[in-house]
């Protein structure tokens, strides 16, 4: 399969070539030897060598045949990136499934987690596959969302310490889910909102404070004339 | 080796309790380790006289431990060591009174309550102090008593030996092959502090026994009302022989409730009512605070404590079995017994806290990739921390670097030469290193939140003087009054959390 389809975009690129000009060519050519990463336009041209008057005509020619486009570089949103039409940028260059436009798409993000936690507040656990099968009945999106994805967002609701992983054993809250699966249950049921637990030191203005570094009992910044602990004792 | 805010703190504590001359004594004991009176005269600049004095104070209260060392060659001679511990704990007293309260009756807590205002008294001191300001005095033998329940509870014990003596260390010379076993039982050497306590602290039957030279215990003179000193001779013995508080008893005791009421918010109530029963059915059987796990015991031992409890009355043994498994521990199949990894729930307890220090101070996203670099426990590369924890890949650097910055990361940069020269950053949370950090920190604190305190108290110091009825009479004065009654009740409350805490990272 993957050999087939490598043969076809070999007939296509000597089709392509034939009908551009030399510098189109060398540009093109560069471009695609790139595949799925890309290439950014300064580094294309240093390897192509070709005078930035020319250069520049080669791209706008290129991009309007559609033999080439712009793609967002997550990691370097100023830079532009050209990548042969008929591959899909990569992973690193997109930043994965939850990027948009080389922007994390916090929104979206933030919507699966909190129906997410509504809906394990209403069980006693849940997998994957159950959160799942909630969305798709629901219908709350139109956009498609993986189980791997899905999984990711539970994961970090894990790390949130608003839900804990647990193993099946198959009996009482577990019934119905086959021992050693994966499961996840919310960690307060009380309206799916956990109490923040504050430790001790985070209590006080010490434990937050950004120039604890720099506080000397009779320094500059001291507790005595701390702004923070005439804030937190202002009765 | 203690940090420098804990030294610091220490030494606030003792310039408060006992003044600057004596934190001087202390200070350069604490900073220097083991010194000679003569090298304490030269260090501190003070008078023999006053070096002395303040030594004298600080032995009283268990601050200070004499001891001959004859570890050199040279003719041996007493040093002084200071208690960091010791002197920690003295803010602590009255969590150790409440804990006599709720076990023995008043007379006990009066009693310990002397023993804690002056480190050491014998029979007789005691004796005298009760009867302070009463019109009949109190028997020796009423004064006995309630020290014999002490000494049941372990909660007294008979001072340490006046001067031990530390020998050199003698280096071990078995033929333990060298290998993968003998490494796993490596232990670090003793510090001389250790060795000094170790060699000064009577034997267990000794040290809890009112007349051990007799040869009659606590335990017996509690149960038969007919025993009789045998000589006089030993009652002279008994009443010159100096007792204190056994601070080791109520850090047992608190790292106790600490490990139980970390069970009873991170698992369950029943979870709670196991641990409790089995640590209580094992308490003298422990041979030290910092106990790893607890002492196996019996699934049917178990039981039969629990059911002891007032919440464990009501539990079946299914239940009980459950809950044994909630706090993690299969039992050991050649005798059926459980134990518990107490020290991971100590080191839970510990997270807990560190975790809640950096989502205050880092935000959520940071505390989202710390926790996930805490339960790797292991090195993990930027792109790699935030793809997991679903934070924007530019943000990351930036919030990894700033927990970095304060010691709450460790990083190391890799260099990769494949086709193309590449970098990546690795994170990792270093436990024991953060640990020892957020312990010094919180030693800042506590010096911090006792600076303060120190500092409201001393602010409308004139308020104490004005009779009540004028304080009622006008507003200023009354919302003064209210306003340095709730700052001394929020400083002075924030303190005894924190203190728990430094008990955490510390003690426990």
């Amino acid at each position: 399969m993957n050999g087939g389809n490598k043969r076809k975009r070999q007939d296509m690129a000597l089709a392509v070539s034939d009908s551009l000009s030399n510098e189109e060519r060398i540009v093109y050519n560069m471009i695609r030897s790139k595949e799925n990463m890309g290439i950014w336009s300064g580094e294309l041209k240093r390897e192509t060598t070709i005078p930035e008057n020319i250069f520049k005509k080669v791209l706008k020619s290129l991009e309007a045949k559609q033999l080439i486009k712009q793609v967002v570089n997550v990691q370097s949103k100023g830079r532009k990136i050209f990548m042969a039409t008929e591959f899909q940028p990569s992973k690193e260059i997109t930043g994965g499934d939850w990027y948009s436009d080389g922007k994390l798409d916090i929104e979206f993000i933030d919507t699966l987690k909190q129906l997410s936690l509504g809906y394990l507040s209403r069980q006693k656990v849940a997998t994957v596959d159950m959160v799942l099968k909630f969305f798709k009945e629901s219908g709350a999106f139109t956009v498609e969302v993986s189980n791997q994805n899905l999984e990711e967002i539970l994961k970090t609701l894990v790390l949130d310490d608003k839900v804990s992983e647990v193993k099946s054993t198959g009996f009482d809250d577990f019934a119905g889910v086959p021992p050693g699966r994966v499961c996840y249950r919310i960690k307060s049921k009380i309206g799916g909102v956990r109490e923040e637990k504050v430790g001790a030191m985070a209590s006080i203005p010490c434990g937050v404070c950004p120039r604890i570094n720099f506080c000397t009992p009779d320094g500059v910044v001291s507790p005595k004339n701390c702004v923070y602990y005439d804030k937190w004792l202002d009765f | 080796m203690v940090s420098e805010y804990g030294l610091k703190l220490a030494v606030h504590l003792i310039t408060t309790h006992f003044g600057n001359i004596v934190a001087n004594v202390c200070e350069n004991l604490l900073r220097k380790g083991p010194l000679t009176l003569d090298q304490l005269i030269r260090f501190t600049e003070l008078k023999r006289e006053q070096v002395k004095n303040s030594l004298l104070v600080l032995v009283q209260h268990n601050c200070v431990q004499p001891f001959q060392n004859q570890q050199q060659q040279d003719a041996a001679k007493t040093e002084y060591m200071a208690l960091f511990d010791n002197i920690l704990h003295r803010p602590r007293f009255p969590k150790f009174l409440d804990i006599v309260s709720r076990k023995l009756d008043d007379e006990c807590v009066e009693l310990l309550d002397g023993l804690l205002r002056n480190g050491r008294l014998t029979l007789q001191q005691m004796a005298d102090r009760a009867s302070e300001g009463k019109e009949n005095p109190v028997a020796i033998d009423v004064v006995r008593e309630s020290l014999c329940k002490l000494l049941a509870g372990q909660y007294v014990e008979r001072c340490p030996a006046p001067e031990p003596v530390l020998f050199p260390v003698v280096e071990e010379t078995t033929t333990r092959k060298r290998g993968a076993k003998s490494a796993k039982i490596f232990q670090p050497p003793l510090t001389i502090e250790q060795r000094v306590l170790e060699v000064s602290v009577a034997g267990e039957s000794i040290r809890f026994s009112l007349t051990a030279d007799t040869g009659f215990n606590a335990d017996r003179e509690t149960n038969s009302d007919d025993c009789p000193m045998t000589s006089v001779e030993d009652a002279v013995k008994e009443e010159l022989t100096p007792w204190r508080a056994n601070f080791e008893e109520f850090m047992r005791h608190l790292r106790h409730k600490a490990l139980i009421e970390n069970v009873r918010t991170r698992l369950d109530e029943g979870a709670a009512t196991i641990l409790s029963a089995i640590l209580d059915a094992t308490r003298t059987a422990e041979r030290k605070v910092k106990v790893q796990n607890s002492v196996p015991l019996s699934l049917e031992a178990i039981f039969t404590e629990v059911v002891k409890s007032e919440n464990g009355r009501t539990m079946t043994i299914d239940r009980v079995k459950a809950s044994l498994v909630q706090l993690g521990c299969p039992s050991r199949v050649p005798d059926d017994s459980y134990t518990i990894d107490l020290k991971n729930i100590i080191e839970l307890a510990r997270n807990d806290e560190v975790e809640s220090i950096v989502l205050k101070r880092y935000g959520p996203y940071a505390y989202r990739m710390f926790r996930l670099l805490s339960k790797a426990n292991c090195f993990l590369e930027t792109d790699k921390i935030a793809e997991s924890t679903l934070v924007e890949k530019k943000e990351a650097p930036r919030l990894l670097h700033g927990l970095w910055k304060d010691n709450y990361l460790h990083m190391e940069k890799l260099q990769v030469m494949a086709s193309k020269q590449s970098r990546f950053v690795m994170w990792k949370v270093n436990k024991p290193q953060l640990w020892d950090y957020v312990l010094d920190e919180m030693y800042h604190a506590a010096l911090n939140l006792n600076l303060r305190l120190g500092l409201e108290q001393e602010k409308d110091v004139e308020l104490l003087s004005v009779p009540l009825d004028k304080i009622n009479e006008s507003k200023s004065l009354q919302k003064k009054f209210e306003r340095r009654r709730r700052v001394r009740l929020l400083l002075g409350s924030s303190l005894m959390k924190l203190d728990d805490a430094l008990m955490l990272f510390h003690d426990f």
